[in-house]
């Protein structure tokens, strides 16, 4: 469809004001609210997330674009079933405890809500106690840990432990990053899933639940 | 005859500003009229209420300092600190244009020189890297180059202090992750200086402190701040926003925000202690690379007019460079170095920190500490003024020699040859002489370099029972 390439390319230039008028007119034009927001507005945040993870995108850019398509599925809102958005389950999102840096953290946020994950963000300063209720209470599948400094990264264990003492360790996945986190901490304290940069993220995320 | 001349202007140095006197004004200014008019929020209640006493405007926690008080700590606040070694002797001037260079602290990794591998950071990494420092001509002071994995993390900064302390005598600048580290970093020095008016009196150890941005201020740099105002130790006060994330995009924006916190350092340190000394910041314009989210080391636009400022301010200064964004010992890495390492010796930088990091901070190399070695002594020569006199044209002898005599065996050039520079590591020989030593590249050379270090030089070590009364600290008595 013409319709949804176009509504792709205003996602990607960062457009909102098109991005709006285009949702309507698809919506008018009696498009499913499921295939806009996939292969329209979550198929935009894709390409925005693959660019930059190959730096082929600026992080303003970046976050201009999943403005747009927040804005676009604003539009949407009344549209959509209970099945058309959070297609990817719940991720709990948090910068570990003892930690206040999310900048990293929100852009995940961002591009993965854009990917059709249901975000609950536990902010900064998260307990591993936070990260237990938080992903009981919403079933979530994906759990995302942030971290900027060497003296909180040992928390990322920690919050790991909690889930293994309460018995759910099997019913999620772990995917951390930061600038201090490696892959080779991951495999040392069992997370799943480890990304250099927000762009990777995506498609750790999807990896590991799809 | 007498010999008077007049109207004689000469340079004893290259000359050399980015921004004028005006332009530095307008900045100063926009720092006065950011704390007057936003102020700044400081996390540590001490802090607000020295704000409080002298008759600032308070909201909370949020403070707005009135542009006289900011005049009238410049009035108190040394512009000149004298920095000693760990034996006593005064080595460097915190304050003025003269350039002191030194490593940077805390790198996770190291691109070890025996294995060209990047690997974890341990221990015995900053005992070497100290022992390197230690032996470099053109190295001033340290700071402990890497994070040692294999120590208890919730004290490491004991061990790199202990580190530090035991493998060089050259002044110690030290960095902690909490506020006790810093009070138990203040302990050991004075053990090893010999007593708090010691410390005081002759300081070799300073400490440098990260603020998170210009207007926001953070309770364990505020801890710090009070601590070794109070104390009468110098140290220095480093807003960290970033262009584009945590100040505006634009240089002079980040600037104005940075330097508006340091000037709250400046008058908080006052406030505490007339006199205090206090290192301000000689970088600015910090940006977030906006496609790979690193904060680039080596990023051109930073480089040069935070000296004119501190300069114009008249302050002791702390600056960075012989720094590089690269992952390894290459091109890029030795570009970097000396691009950096120039920029500040000609605009006049005056504390230089971070001399051979690699992967913007997060890697350190013995290997390119040594090449940045070499090229400040490139810079040593080039920075020197030149001399044209009636000696140096040496008139008299030309006319001697004539047209077609030659220098090479006159007493002349025997007398003056050693005056010129010459390369350590830094390769002239042609091409087959370069073959038969081998054919090796700067990097190999300068690893040679390091491991010649390594087997021969020792450090003057701490009396022994000094050296226990610093462990003690370390392991918690």
């Amino acid at each position: 469809m013409s319709e949804m390439k176009d509504i792709v390319n205003a996602v990607v230039t960062g457009d909102e004001d098109k991005v709006k008028l285009l949702v309507l007119e698809a919506i008018n034009k009696k498009e499913t609210a499921s295939d806009i927001m996939n292969n329209g507005l979550i198929a935009g945040m894709n390409i925005v997330g693959e660019r930059m993870e190959a730096e082929d995108m600026f992080i303003p850019e970046v976050l201009l674009a999943a403005r747009t398509m927040t804005a676009g599925v604003e539009i949407l809102k009344p549209h959509l079933t209970d099945t058309d958005s959070g297609g990817l389950g719940t991720a709990i999102l948090g910068t570990v405890q003892g930690d206040l840096h999310d900048i990293g953290k929100n852009l995940v946020k961002m591009l993965i809500q854009g990917a059709g994950f249901n975000v609950i963000d536990l902010g900064t300063d998260a307990k591993p106690e936070d990260f237990l209720e938080a992903a009981k209470a919403n079933n979530a599948t994906l759990i995302g840990m942030s971290a900027l400094l060497t003296t909180t990264m040992p928390m990322m264990k920690k919050v790991i432990e909690a889930f293994e003492s309460a018995g759910l360790r099997d019913q999620v996945k772990f995917i951390i990053g930061g600038a201090p986190v490696t892959q080779e901490y991951a495999d040392e304290i069992g997370a799943d899933g480890y990304g250099h940069d927000a762009g990777s993220a995506v498609r750790i995320a999807k990896s590991l639940v799809g | 005859m007498a010999k008077i001349h007049s109207n004689q202007p000469t340079l004893q140095s290259p000359f050399a500003g980015k921004i004028t006197e005006a332009q530095c004004q307008k900045l100063y200014w926009a720092c006065l009229e950011i704390l007057e008019r936003t102020g700044v929020c400081l996390y540590e209640q001490e802090a607000v209420d020295l704000f409080k006493k002298a008759g600032v405007p308070v909201d909370g926690n949020r403070v707005r300092i009135p542009a006289g008080l900011v005049e009238k700590a410049f009035s108190t606040v040394p512009k000149n600190i004298s920095m000693y070694n760990r034996k006593g002797e005064k080595v460097m001037n915190a304050g003025g244009n003269e350039s002191y260079f030194g490593t940077g602290s805390d790198c996770l990794h190291i691109v070890d020189h025996k294995t060209g591998k990047r690997r974890k950071a341990v221990l015995q990494d900053i005992e070497e890297g100290m022992r390197v420092c230690d032996a470099l001509e053109n190295i001033d002071f340290v700071m402990c180059m890497f994070l040692p994995s294999d120590v208890p993390q919730a004290t490491l900064d004991r061990y790199e202090m202990e580190a530090m302390l035991n493998n060089t005598i050259k002044p110690i600048i030290y960095v902690t992750t909490e506020f006790e580290g810093c009070a138990k970093a203040v302990e050991m020095a004075e053990i090893v200086a010999g007593g708090q008016e010691q410390l005081r009196r002759n300081p070799f150890a300073a400490c440098y402190v990260n603020v998170t941005t210009g207007l926001r201020h953070n309770e364990e740099a505020l801890q710090k701040l009070l601590y070794l105002s109070g104390k009468g130790l110098p140290f220095t006060y480093i807003p960290s926003a970033q262009g584009g994330v945590t100040a505006p995009m634009t240089i002079a924006g980040t600037m104005a925000v940075n330097y508006a916190g340091a000037l709250t350092g400046l008058v908080l340190s006052q406030l505490k202690r007339e006199g205090a000394p206090i290192i301000m910041p000689g970088w600015g314009g910090n940006m977030l690379d906006m496609k790979t989210t690193v904060q680039p080391y080596a990023d051109p636009e930073k480089r040069g007019q935070a000296i004119d400022f501190v300069n114009y301010l008249n302050l002791p200064t702390f600056s960075l460079a012989g720094c590089s964004e690269s992952k390894c010992v290459d091109q890029q890495a030795a570009a970097e170095a000396a691009l950096t390492l120039f920029t500040d010796s000609i605009f006049g930088g005056n504390i230089i920190h971070d001399v051979g990091y690699l992967e913007s901070g997060l890697s350190g190399s013995l290997s390119q500490l040594v090449i940045c070695n070499e090229i400040i002594s490139w810079l040593e020569a080039f920075m020197k003024g030149i001399e044209i006199t009636d000696e140096t044209l040496s008139l008299d002898l030309i006319d001697e020699v004539g047209p077609d005599g030659q220098y090479l065996d006159h007493p002349h050039t025997i007398k003056h040859f050693r005056e010129r520079w010459y390369p350590s590591i830094f390769e002239r020989s042609n091409y087959d002489g370069w073959m038969k030593k081998g054919g090796k590249d700067l990097g190999q050379r300068a690893t040679e370099r390091v491991n010649k270090i390594l087997e021969e030089h020792e450090p003057e070590p701490l009396p022994k029972d000094v050296a226990d009364a610093v462990h003690k600290v370390v392991v918690g008595k």
